[in-house]
């Protein structure tokens, strides 16, 4: 398809065994859009987004990222070519403290290597410090200074969460995937979410696939969406649209009853 | 220790990424290490040669360990046949003519390609399928020590180390070993300590932490587990090297048994994984603990104190012992540099009570 799609996924079918969780699901995400990934628990949208990643690659289709076929590559490769993701139960490292965590964001443009380690007055020290400059910047973004230095498993859930995002924008991703980036929080911590999201989406030029289950989340974030149900497509296009159609609400809440 | 923290500030992300970040922080550490070194002064040959040598080597090869199973979160059962390779190899490689330096280096190198060529293979299982498969080299590394005469020289024979010097020093006098010993300990201990503020280590963590989030920002799962099995090798084998040269002085297979291999995996977890300060904490427990107990328990028998039979009284220091791992293990499952630390933590904001870091 034409240049202006940072992903594009072609009839792509994954199984499990018998389930078939995702059927010939299309989709094609433009530059600089924020695309929602919408439909009720088990409809496959984690599926599609693992099979983005390359954690469960599609048995049929094709997934190109700006032209190139990365369907078949391993997580870190297909990581390595620019796309970031979140994961819906926050995956930070615990061991880690928020600084350190965030300074992974920056694993892919950094040279890992005992020798550099060794001779670090001069050999790492340089590299470390160009990366921690930019680490702040994505820290000064979303408003995380107050907690870099602390340990990451005792911040509360809304913070590690941001904290991901952090580490995800730190890769300079040309797609972003955020599975859930709202889930467990209150209305509150979702509203930064938003306006974090929005506010990276315009300093960075991401763009940006989430899976959301907050309509009022989608609407106020995503340019279009795609709602799956069952592992197949059953609306696209803009979110408002999509969402009101009938098939969405019949797959969300069931028909309605026409008493007579 | 009593010092604060506070009215320290960095300015510059080179001094917030300092080893010893506290002036008072680094002055202690001149003082300890010039403690350490000025030791074959005031320690009395018998000291310095049976307790403060071996627990500095020992410290050493903790440290090659805990990189390993400490930050990498890869276990690993079969550390004294890495540590065996770099000794054996160091011995023959001086006998063969190569300078002492280049020997160590060398002995370090091989013991790195066999041990990562074994973990390897054996990181394609998990967890305590790894323990079996780095038991499995354990055994193979012992059986073919053993069986080849070309490296242990026969069954049950002794390797002499051969007289070599360091920098032009003769490794020779229980001083100049334990200088060599001090130096390496203190070399890997900065090494460690890098490592841990570097991308490197970074990498390693993460795949101990969550190995899906790991390769979802970009790590190589597999290149960087033999990355830490080649450099965790790398610096066993030279401690191997050390150990044979600087301690032992004769060699032979028993030196580096499956029960030695134990003995530093306890190491490890007595100090606490992945801890520098633990590795040496652990290696002093694990080595002078018994040493300790037997001595004092039988001194308060010599005084009448304890009224039971001589069979009893030669396993009462090592019932102690492992009732005392248990108890730490119990008390701190982060070993004894977490108990260091709460202390630290303690007397940092003594006389209030809540410490932040």
């Amino acid at each position: 398809m034409s240049s202006d799609h940072v992903l594009v996924c072609d009839n792509i079918v994954r199984r499990f065994g018998g389930v078939v969780a995702l059927k010939n699901v299309s989709v094609a995400v433009g530059r600089g859009e924020i695309f929602g990934l919408v439909g009720p628990n088990g409809s496959g949208k984690t599926t599609l987004v693992n099979a983005i990643t390359g954690f469960y690659p599609p048995q049929e289709g094709r997934i190109t990222l700006d032209g190139q076929q990365i369907n078949g590559l391993k997580p870190f490769r297909i990581a390595s070519m620019g796309v970031a993701r979140t994961f819906q139960n926050v995956a930070l490292f615990h061991g880690m403290s928020v600084l350190d965590n965030i300074l992974m964001g920056r694993h892919i443009f950094m040279k890992p290597n005992p020798l550099a380690s060794f001779f670090y007055p001069w050999w790492a020290r340089k590299e470390e410090v160009a990366h921690r400059r930019h680490v702040e910047e994505v820290i000064d973004l979303l408003q995380l200074a107050p907690a870099r230095d602390e340990h990451v498993d005792v911040i509360p859930l809304g913070l590690q969460k941001r904290v991901e995002l952090a580490r995800a924008l730190c890769a300079e991703p040309r797609l972003l995937v955020l599975d859930e980036p709202m889930a467990g929080m209150n209305q509150e911590e979702k509203e930064y979410m938003v306006r974090f999201i929005l506010d990276a989406q315009e300093a960075l030029g991401l763009t940006v696939l989430i899976i959301e289950h907050h309509m009022d989340v989608v609407t106020a974030l995503c340019d279009r969406v795609l709602v799956l149900n069952n592992g197949q497509e059953i609306a696209q296009g803009p979110a408002r649209e999509a969402i009101a159609d009938p098939r969405v609400v019949e797959a969300y809440i069931g028909k309605p009853r026409h008493a007579a | 220790m009593f010092y604060r923290l506070s009215g320290t500030y960095h300015t510059s992300y080179e001094a917030d990424r300092k080893l010893w970040k506290i002036p008072t922080d680094r002055w202690l550490v001149v003082a300890v290490l010039l403690l350490a070194l000025l030791a074959p002064l005031y320690v009395s040959p018998l000291y310095l040669g049976s307790y403060v040598l071996p627990w500095v080597i020992w410290s050493a090869a903790a440290l090659s360990l805990t990189l390993l199973m400490g930050l990498a979160g890869q276990l690993h059962f079969g550390f004294a046949a890495v540590m065996a390779i770099g000794a054996y190899a160091s011995i023959h490689l001086v006998r063969f003519g190569v300078p002492f330096e280049l020997a160590l280096l060398l002995s370090g190198l091989i013991a790195a390609v066999i041990g990562a060529v074994f973990g390897g293979a054996a990181l394609r299982v998990k967890g305590l399928y790894l323990v079996m498969a780095t038991l499995a080299m354990q055994y193979l590394v012992d059986w073919v020590v053993v069986n080849v005469p070309a490296i242990s020289g026969g069954a049950h024979a002794t390797l002499r180390t051969p007289a070599v010097s360091f920098l032009f020093m003769p490794v020779e006098s229980l001083a100049a070993r334990y200088w060599l010993a001090l130096g390496w300990a203190v070399l890997l201990t900065v090494f460690f300590m890098n490592v841990k503020r570097t991308s490197f280590g970074r990498a390693l963590v993460a795949i101990r932490d969550k190995d899906f989030a790991a390769a979802v920002i970009g790590v190589d799962p597999f290149k960087t587990k033999l990355m830490a099995f080649f450099t965790s090798s790398f610096m066993g084998g030279v401690t191997g090297a050390i150990l044979a040269f600087c301690f032992y002085r004769a060699v032979t297979p028993e030196q580096f048994g499956f029960n030695v291999s134990i003995q530093l995996v306890a190491m490890v977890l007595v100090g606490g994984l992945g801890s520098v300060i633990g590795s040496w904490l652990g290696a002093g427990f694990v080595l002078l603990a018994p040493i300790f107990l037997t001595n004092l328990v039988s001194g308060l028998a010599a005084a009448g104190w304890v009224p039971v039979s001589q069979n009893f009284l030669s396993h009462l220091p090592l019932m102690i012992y492992g009732a005392m791992i248990i108890g730490f293990l119990l008390l701190e499952p982060l070993g004894l540099a977490k108990i260091y630390d709460n202390i630290r933590k303690y007397f940092l904001v003594w006389p209030f009570r809540h410490a932040r870091s």
